[in-house]
C-alpha cells in the first residue's frame, strides 16, 4: 500500500506585529497517510492544522521538513494533480454560475471539453447540485457552497482529497450526505485527509487520526489503538420498577413519568438490575455501555497542555 | 512548447533575477537611444487650452502657488528651446496663467517681459505683462521702472517712458534713479518746465556730490535749451520784421522782442552766429 | 492554455467592476464636451476636440488600469478564492500572468469603445476618420499596459489604497521626467551627477509614449522613434511583471 501523503519533521513560524516577533506554529510535525485510508486531524483552534494544510499545497513554504505526495515533491506538478482541496469557509467568485465555475477549474487541469462537461454534471449529481447548475455562485447558501467548493476539490478526479473543516456550518441532513459521500470516495480507492472539530463525524468514519496541540502530534493511531475499550459506566432506561428497588446499584439520573435513567458504574450491578427487571417483568426501553469516546481523549489531552 | 516549458521545475530565481537586471538594460539604453534621435517637440501645448480667469485659482485646490512655480518653471524650459519656431505665440497668454495664478510672484512678471522684448521682440507683449505686474502689486515699483525703461530703450517712446517714470517714482522705496530718467525722459519729450523743476528738485535735495553735478549738468542743458528755443523766437520774429538776422543777440533786447539776455545755467553768455541765425551755450554739459 | 483560463475569468471578473462604467461614463462626457468646448474658439475647432479626446482616454484609461488592476490580486488575497486555485497545478506565475492579461484584454475593450466615440466624434466633425488618432491610441494603450503591470506588482504585497498611491506616483513620475533631466544639465559632474543620470535612465519616461500632440498636429516623426517606443514600453513592462512574479514567488498566504 503506497504511502500518500508523508510530512516528515516540519517546522514553520510567523513574523508578526509591527517589530516582527516570531512565533512558532508547527514544531516538527511529522506523520504519513496511506492509500485509501480516511485520515482525521484534530485540534483545538490554533493548534496549526490549516497551516499544515496550506505548507501541503504550497500556498505557505515551511523552513524545515519534507512533503511527499504519492512519493513526489509536494510542490511538483504531478503531486499537483493528484490532489483536490476543500478549504474552509469557501469563498468563490459568486459572478460565475455553478457551471462556469466548474468549468474554470476544468480549464486549469486542461480537460477536454467533452470530458470536462461529463465531469461537472457527474460531479453536480454527486453533490445534490444539478438543479441549480446555472445559478450564480452569489445566489448560494452556505451549504450549497461548501457542495460547489466539493465538486471543485474532485473535478480533477484526485487520489489524495484535502477537506478542511468541511462539515462545520451544514446541517445534520447536509452533514450526513457529506458523510457518505467521503465513505463513497474511499470505495473509489481514494484517500481523505479531513481536518475537522466535530469529533462525532470523525469517529464514524476516520480509520486513523492524528491530534495536533500548539504544534505539535501529540496522539496518533487508529481509533481504537487510542480510544481505550473501557467501559465508563452503563446507561439503562427502565420502566416498571420502582426507585427504591434500585437503590445502590447505580446513580438514578433522571425519572420521567415510569421511565428511570439508572447509571451502573460495575459489571455485577449491572447484572443484577437485568435480573430484577426479569424478575418484576419491568421493561428495559435501552442499556448503553459508555465507553470512552473521542472527545473524552480530546478534551483530557487538551487540558493536559 | 510553453507546457513543456512549464511542465519542469518553476522558474528558478536566479533566472528571473538575471532576467530583471537584462530587461532593466536594455530599457535603460533604449531611452538613451530615444532620447538621441532629434524630434519635433511641441511639448506642453495642450497648456494653452488652459483657461485664464478668476476661477483657475480655485481650481488648483490651493496649490495655486505650486502650480505657478511649476508653470513657471516649464516656461522658461520652453522658452530656452530654440527648436520650437512659434513658441512665442502664446508668451502672454502663459504669463498671465502665471500670475492668475500667484499674482505676487515676481520674477515671471520681469522674465517673461525680457523674453517677451529680447526674444520675442514684442514691446507691447512686455509691457502689458509689467502692466498686469504692476496692477497685482501697486506697490511694486520695479515693473513700471522696467517698463518705462523698455520703451525707451526700444522704440525710443519717451512720452511712454515718462509716463511709467512717474508712476514709479509715486511708489515708496522707488530708487532715485527714476527721478533722474523721468526727468530724462521730459527733456526727451521735450516738456522742459517738468524737466527744469524734477532735476532742481534733485540738485537741491541730493548730497552726494557726484550726483549734485550730474544735476546741474542737466539742468545746464535744460535752461540752454529753454533759453535757445526763446532766443530763436525771437530771432524769428526780428526776422519777420527786419528781414535778416540780428548781428548781436542784444539787439533783440533793444528791439524788444527779449526782455533780457539769457545767460547760461553758469551766467555765461549764448554763442550766436548772426550768418546761419544758430544759437548755442558756450559749454557742452558734460565737460563742465 | 492555464494562463488564457485564468485571463479569460479575470476579464469575465472586471468587466462586471461598476467603477469601469462609471469611467467610461465620464470620458465619453468629457469627449463630447469637448464639443462644446471647441465651439468658443475661433479657428481649427477640430483641434480642440482630438486634444481633449485624447487626454480623455489617457488619463481615464490610466485611472481604469490603477483602479482595477490594484484590487486584482488584493481581491483574491483578501477572499481567499487565490487558496483554491492555486491549490490547483498553476504556476504562480501563470496565476500572474492571467490576470495581468485579463486586465490588459478588459482595457481594450474599453479603449476602443472610447476611441470608437472619439473617432465618431471627429467624423461628424471633418466627414472623414482620422486615421492618424490610432498611432496615438495605440501608444496610449502601450502606456496603460505598462501602468496596469505596475498596478499587479503592487496589488501582489499592498492593500488597494496604498497601491493606487503608488501607481498614480508612478504615473506622476514618468510624466515629469523632463523635470529631472534639466536637474542634471544643472549639476556639475561628479559623483552626484552620475547618479541622477542613472536615476533618470531608470525611472519610467512615460512621455516616451505621448504622440498626442505630434498627432494632432500632423507633425512627421521618424518610424525609428516609433520603433523604440514600443520595445521600451514592451521591455519596462517585461521587468515590471518579473518583478512583480519575484515578489509573488515565495509569498506565504496565511
Amino acid at each position: 500500500m503506497a504511502t500518500a501523503l508523508r510530512i516528515e519533521d516540519l517546522h514553520k513560524s510567523f513574523k508578526i506585529g509591527f517589530i516582527p516577533k516570531k512565533k512558532e506554529i508547527l514544531k516538527g510535525i511529522s506523520f504519513s497517510i496511506q492509500e485509501g485510508e480516511i485520515f482525521g486531524y484534530l485540534g483545538p483552534n490554533g493548534a496549526g492544522k490549516t497551516t499544515t494544510l496550506k505548507c501541503v499545497l504550497g500556498l505557505i513554504f515551511p523552513e524545515r521538513g519534507k512533503i511527499e505526495i504519492f512519493d513526489q515533491p509536494h510542490l511538483s506538478l504531478q503531486a499537483k494533480e493528484q490532489v483536490g482541496f476543500l478549504p474552509e469557509n469557501p469563498y468563490f467568485y459568486d459572478y460565475l454560475t455553478a457551471w462556469e465555475f466548474l468549468g474554470f477549474y476544468g480549464q486549469l487541469f486542461l480537460l477536454k471539453k467533452k470530458e470536462k462537461e461529463e465531469k461537472i454534471n457527474y460531479l453536480l449529481e454527486l453533490v445534490g447540485l444539478k438543479k441549480d447548475a446555472n445559478l450564480q455562485l452569489r445566489k448560494f447558501s452556505r451549504g450549497m457552497l461548501q457542495r460547489v467548493g466539493l465538486a471543485q476539490a474532485l473535478i480533477n478526479d484526485p487520489q489524495l482529497v484535502l477537506l478542511d473543516e468541511p462539515l462545520g456550518g451544514l446541517d445534520p441532513l447536509g452533514r450526513k450526505e457529506l458523510r457518505d459521500v467521503i465513505v463513497r470516495l474511499k470505495g473509489e480507492g481514494k484517500t481523505v485527509f479531513l481536518c475537522s472539530h466535530i469529533l462525532q463525524d470523525i469517529e464514524m468514519i476516520c480509520d486513523r487520526v492524528a491530534i495536533i496541540v500548539n504544534g505539535q502530534i501529540i496522539n496518533q493511531g487508529t481509533l481504537q489503538d487510542l480510544v481505550q475499550e473501557k467501559i465508563f459506566f452503563t446507561e439503562v432506561i427502565i420502566s416498571g420498577l420502582d426507585e427504591k428497588e434500585l437503590e445502590g446499584l447505580g446513580e438514578c439520573s433522571s425519572v420521567h413519568g415510569e421511565r428511570i435513567l439508572l447509571k451502573v458504574f460495575e459489571e455485577e450491578a449491572l447484572e443484577r438490575v437485568l435480573s430484577l427487571v426479569q424478575a418484576q417483568k419491568a421493561k428495559i426501553h435501552s442499556l448503553i455501555p459508555r465507553t470512552e469516546t473521542l472527545e473524552d481523549l480530546f478534551v483530557e489531552i487538551v487540558k493536559e497542555k | 512548447m510553453k507546457k513543456s516549458l512549464l511542465r519542469g521545475k518553476s522558474f528558478s530565481p536566479l533566472f528571473l533575477v538575471f532576467f530583471l537586471f537584462l530587461s532593466c538594460g536594455v530599457f535603460m539604453g533604449l531611452k538613451l537611444r530615444i532620447e538621441q534621435i532629434p524630434r519635433k517637440k511641441v511639448p506642453g501645448s495642450s497648456i494653452i487650452y488652459i483657461p485664464t480667469g478668476k476661477f483657475l485659482k480655485f481650481a488648483t485646490f490651493g496649490y495655486s502657488s505650486f502650480f505657478a512655480d511649476l508653470i513657471y518653471l516649464w516656461a522658461i524650459q520652453y522658452y530656452s528651446d530654440y527648436s520650437i519656431p512659434d513658441r512665442f505665440h502664446y508668451l502672454d497668454h502663459i504669463f498671465s496663467i502665471i500670475s492668475e495664478l500667484d499674482p505676487h510672484y515676481v520674477d515671471p512678471y520681469e522674465i517673461g517681459s525680457l523674453i517677451a522684448v529680447y526674444e520675442a521682440r514684442d514691446l507691447n507683449s512686455a509691457l502689458k505683462i509689467l502692466d498686469r505686474g504692476l496692477e497685482k502689486n501697486p506697490d511694486q515699483w520695479l515693473f513700471p521702472l522696467e517698463a518705462g525703461h523698455l520703451a525707451q530703450i526700444f522704440t525710443k517712446d519717451y512720452n511712454l517712458a515718462k509716463d511709467y517714470y512717474r508712476k514709479a517714482m509715486g511708489i515708496k522705496g522707488a530708487p532715485d534713479l527714476t527721478k533722474r530718467l523721468y526727468a530724462n525722459a521730459a527733456f526727451r519729450t521735450m516738456d522742459f518746465k517738468t524737466s527744469w523743476e524734477t532735476w532742481l528738485e534733485i540738485y537741491t535735495t541730493v548730497n552726494d556730490e557726484r550726483i549734485k553735478k550730474i544735476a546741474s549738468n542737466h539742468l545746464y542743458q535744460v535752461k540752454a535749451a529753454i533759453d535757445v528755443l526763446v532766443i530763436k523766437e525771437a530771432i524769428g520774429k526780428f526776422r519777420a520784421k527786419f528781414r535778416r538776422n540780428p548781428s548781436e543777440l542784444s539787439q533783440l533786447v533793444k528791439a524788444g522782442y527779449l526782455a533780457s539776455l539769457p545767460k547760461d545755467f553758469d551766467g555765461q553768455d549764448y554763442l550766436y552766429d548772426p550768418l546761419t541765425g544758430e544759437v548755442k551755450p558756450t559749454t557742452i554739459p558734460w565737460k563742465r | 492554455m492555464k494562463i488564457r483560463a485564468i485571463a479569460l475569468n479575470t476579464f469575465k471578473e472586471a468587466i462586471r467592476d461598476r467603477i469601469l462604467y462609471l469611467l467610461l461614463f465620464f470620458a465619453a462626457l468629457s469627449i463630447i464636451l469637448s464639443r462644446a468646448l471647441a465651439l468658443l474658439t475661433v479657428g481649427d475647432r477640430v483641434k480642440i476636440i482630438k486634444d481633449v479626446g485624447l487626454a480623455s482616454l489617457s488619463l481615464f484609461g490610466a485611472l481604469m488600469a490603477i483602479l482595477i488592476g490594484t484590487s486584482l490580486v488584493y481581491k483574491e488575497i483578501d477572499k481567499k478564492t487565490i487558496f483554491t486555485l492555486l491549490s490547483k497545478p498553476v504556476h504562480r506565475l501563470e496565476f500572474l500572468l492571467g490576470k495581468f492579461f485579463g486586465l490588459v484584454f478588459t482595457l481594450l475593450v474599453m479603449l476602443s469603445l472610447m476611441s470608437l466615440i472619439f473617432l465618431a466624434l471627429i467624423f461628424f466633425h471633418t466627414f472623414k476618420i482620422e486615421w492618424k488618432m490610432l498611432i496615438a491610441i495605440f501608444f496610449i494603450f502601450l502606456e496603460l499596459v505598462l501602468i496596469t503591470s505596475v498596478a499587479t506588482l503592487f496589488s501582489c504585497f499592498s492593500t488597494p489604497i496604498l497601491s493606487s498611491i503608488f501607481s498614480l506616483s508612478f504615473y506622476l513620475i514618468g510624466h515629469l521626467s523632463w523635470g529631472l533631466e534639466t536637474l542634471i544639465r544643472k549639476i556639475q559632474s561628479g559623483i552626484v551627477k552620475a547618479f541622477v543620470q542613472i536615476l533618470y535612465l531608470f525611472l519610467p519616461d512615460l512621455e516616451n509614449f505621448n504622440f498626442k500632440t505630434e498627432v494632432v498636429h500632423g507633425l512627421q516623426v521618424p518610424t525609428k522613434i516609433y520603433l523604440f517606443s514600443t520595445l521600451y514600453g514592451i521591455v519596462y513592462t517585461l521587468f515590471i511583471l518579473t518583478l512583480a512574479i519575484l515578489v509573488f514567488r515565495r509569498r506565504d498566504f496565511i
